[in-house]
């Protein structure tokens, strides 16, 4: 770049890192927090209950969607090389050990990360930049409790039902795309799929779910929490909540896959 | 407010289909794998298990019965395989049983085959240890497929090399381009067909030929059966033995006779050996018996002078006439 000197271009760098350090610390004492006040009686359950609804059942027909036709064009697409090595008995199993292990817990979190980081995101930053929050805070309720506890714990919780169940519609769609080509029994199909399978296919999917749904939650409700700059904030918040989790869900993916396989689990 | 506990119970009915999910699929895996079941334990021992890992099935005679629940190395030879076993199984695996490696399908996971032993043995029960069986292994598999293709190598070039020379024979070309051949065969081949059916002929007569004699009729049956005629064939064989004998003798003398002369006239003194040894005598021999014929002739143009002769004219009219009387009385 013309009339950038190189001790520009560090300091430029330098600052950068320090907002990107800044930004990870202050998420990290906003997760901690959220852990502290979580334990911390008094519970905001029926606002909860009202998170879990919104963010758990409400997403169901997105991500019931998106698995269904996952599961359909895996299966499809699967078809015709599994046919070429003339191995296409083995696609129930090779398709539930993809939908369980990865494809559907990563997929459902990245529509959930989308559809809800950005809600929870906007939401806050709305709440914030029209100073209700600060109103909540004079009116006596603890606004991290009431907004961001509720909606981070919906977040973990309801994630993992919505893995399980998008994993069952995924297979359910794979079931469909296999028989497109061939007739397969319903319960041959998935007795194929469970005979690939083992426990430790779903226990450490599952988990990893939860870390997925809290990701999602406190990042939504961080960059929503600490949104200012007035409506423009707002989209921005939204934007980079969905951003940033959907690459903190890769992150966590990775060190999930890494950790299992250091156990051996699948063995 | 309905409105929200209507929320609620959709929230609930969601909350429990997605436990109700996990619950069913965990329950499905453990059933798959044995994990709830209240089976029994058997163990086996393998040289070597191939990839074979906790949590493998178990099958008997080839139903799903159980899982491996443990590999462990005895020592460098042994490896000692834990499988529990449905409980339901008790009353079918006997003790006799044997338990081999084996793969789900062509690329599957591994799996253990138990197949029923041979013979009467009492049910197995836990802790019981099953005899094994060594499977035939993929790489046993491709090394002997790896030396009957170097076989078949050696094989197909040996061939090519038949086949080079077949092509490339002129006898054998002339042979199969001759069209008489085909001929010749053909009559060949009737002619074996006759062959054979004289053969047959000759077969069935001779088989009709021995249903006599074994009936005791006809000439052969005689032969094979009458007492009589072998006592006179033996002695007729006993004749022709003693004639043999005197021939030799006879031929003996002949000899003894032939060398004799043969001394005789190879060095005796006798006329015989000096007509022919002796070159002179025969010439002069020769010379005689000339003399001889000469005179003879001579003599006989004196006997025709002597019959014109008046003196003896008369004579030899009368011993023709007495010989024509002669001839006239016959």
């Amino acid at each position: 770049m013309p009339g950038l000197s190189k001790w520009n271009a560090v300091m430029i760098i330098s600052k950068n890192s320090g907002v990107f350090l800044q930004e990870i610390g202050e998420l990290s004492r906003f997760a901690a927090r959220f852990w502290r006040e979580w334990l911390r009686p008094r519970y905001e359950f029926r606002e909860f209950i009202r998170q879990c609804f919104v963010i758990g059942y409400k997403s169901l027909p997105l991500t019931g969607l998106t698995a269904f036709i996952m599961g359909l064009v895996l299966t499809m697409q699967l078809h015709p090389s599994m046919i070429y090595y003339g191995v296409e008995s083995l696609i129930p199993s090779m398709v539930g050990i993809a939908i369980v292990r990865e494809v559907g817990p990563v997929l459902t979190a990245l529509i959930f990360a989308g559809k809800i980081g950005s809600s929870i995101g906007a939401e806050l930053g709305s709440m914030k930049v029209t100073e209700q929050i600060d109103a909540m805070e004079v009116s006596g309720t603890n606004p991290f409790k009431y907004l961001v506890v509720t909606r981070t714990a919906a977040s973990m919780v309801m994630l993992p039902i919505l893995v399980i169940i998008s994993d069952s519609i995924s297979l359910y769609g794979s079931y469909l795309g296999n028989n497109i080509y061939e007739r397969t029994t319903f319960i041959l199909f998935f007795r194929q799929v469970f005979d690939s399978l083992v426990v430790a296919d779903i226990i450490p999917a599952v988990i990893k779910t939860f870390f997925f749904g809290f990701a999602v939650g406190i990042i939504g409700c961080f960059k929503g929490y600490f949104t200012d700059k007035g409506t423009e904030g707002v989209g921005r918040a939204a934007n980079s909540a969905v951003v940033v989790s959907s690459v903190m869900i890769f992150i966590l993916d990775l060190v999930v896959v890494q950790i299992t396989d250091l156990m051996n689990l699948y063995d | 407010m309905q409105n929200q506990a209507f929320n609620t119970v959709k929230l609930g009915i969601f909350v429990l289909t997605g436990l109700f999910l996990l619950i069913l699929s965990l329950y499905i895996l453990g059933k798959n794998r044995n994990l709830f079941g209240v089976g029994f334990e058997l163990k086996t021992h393998f040289e070597e298990v191939n990839g074979l890992v906790t949590g493998n099935n178990v099958r008997y005679a080839g139903i799903d019965v159980g899982s491996v629940t443990g590999v462990d190395i005895l020592n460098d030879t042994v490896i000692e395989v834990a499988m529990s076993i449905d409980r339901k199984m008790r009353d079918i695996i006997r003790r006799n049983a044997v338990a081999a490696l084996g793969t789900d399908g062509l690329v599957g996971n591994r799996v253990v085959n138990i197949s029923p032993g041979k013979g009467e043995a009492p049910f197995a029960v836990s802790g019981d240890q099953l005899a094994s069986r060594k499977e035939v292994s993929t790489e046993n598999m491709l090394q002997t497929l790896s030396r009957t293709n170097e076989n078949i190598a050696v094989i197909t070039a040996e061939l090519r090399e038949v086949v080079h020379r077949i092509n490339t024979s002129a006898q054998l070309s002339e042979l199969l381009n001759d069209r008489t051949m085909s001929a010749d065969l053909k009559a060949s081949a009737e002619n074996l067909r006759r062959a054979t059916a004289k053969a047959s002929d000759l077969m069935s007569q001779a088989s009709g030929t021995l249903s006599l004699a074994y009936e005791g009729e006809g000439a052969l049956a005689t032969l094979l059966t009458d007492t009589a005629l072998a006592g006179d064939l033996r002695v007729a064989v006993q004749k022709i033995s003693e004639v043999e004998e005197s021939a030799d003798r006879l031929v003996l003398h002949i000899d003894e006779a032939a060398k004799m002369v043969n001394e005789n006239l190879q060095y005796g003194q006798g006329p015989a050996n000096a007509l022919l040894r002796d070159s002179l005598l025969t010439y002069r021999l020769h010379t005689t018996l000339e003399n001889v014929e000469k005179g003879t002739a001579a003599f006989s143009e004196n006997m025709e002078a002597l019959k014109q002769n008046f003196l003896f004219r008369r004579y030899f009219r009368k011993l023709e006439k007495a010989k024509k009387k002669e001839t006239e009385s016959r």
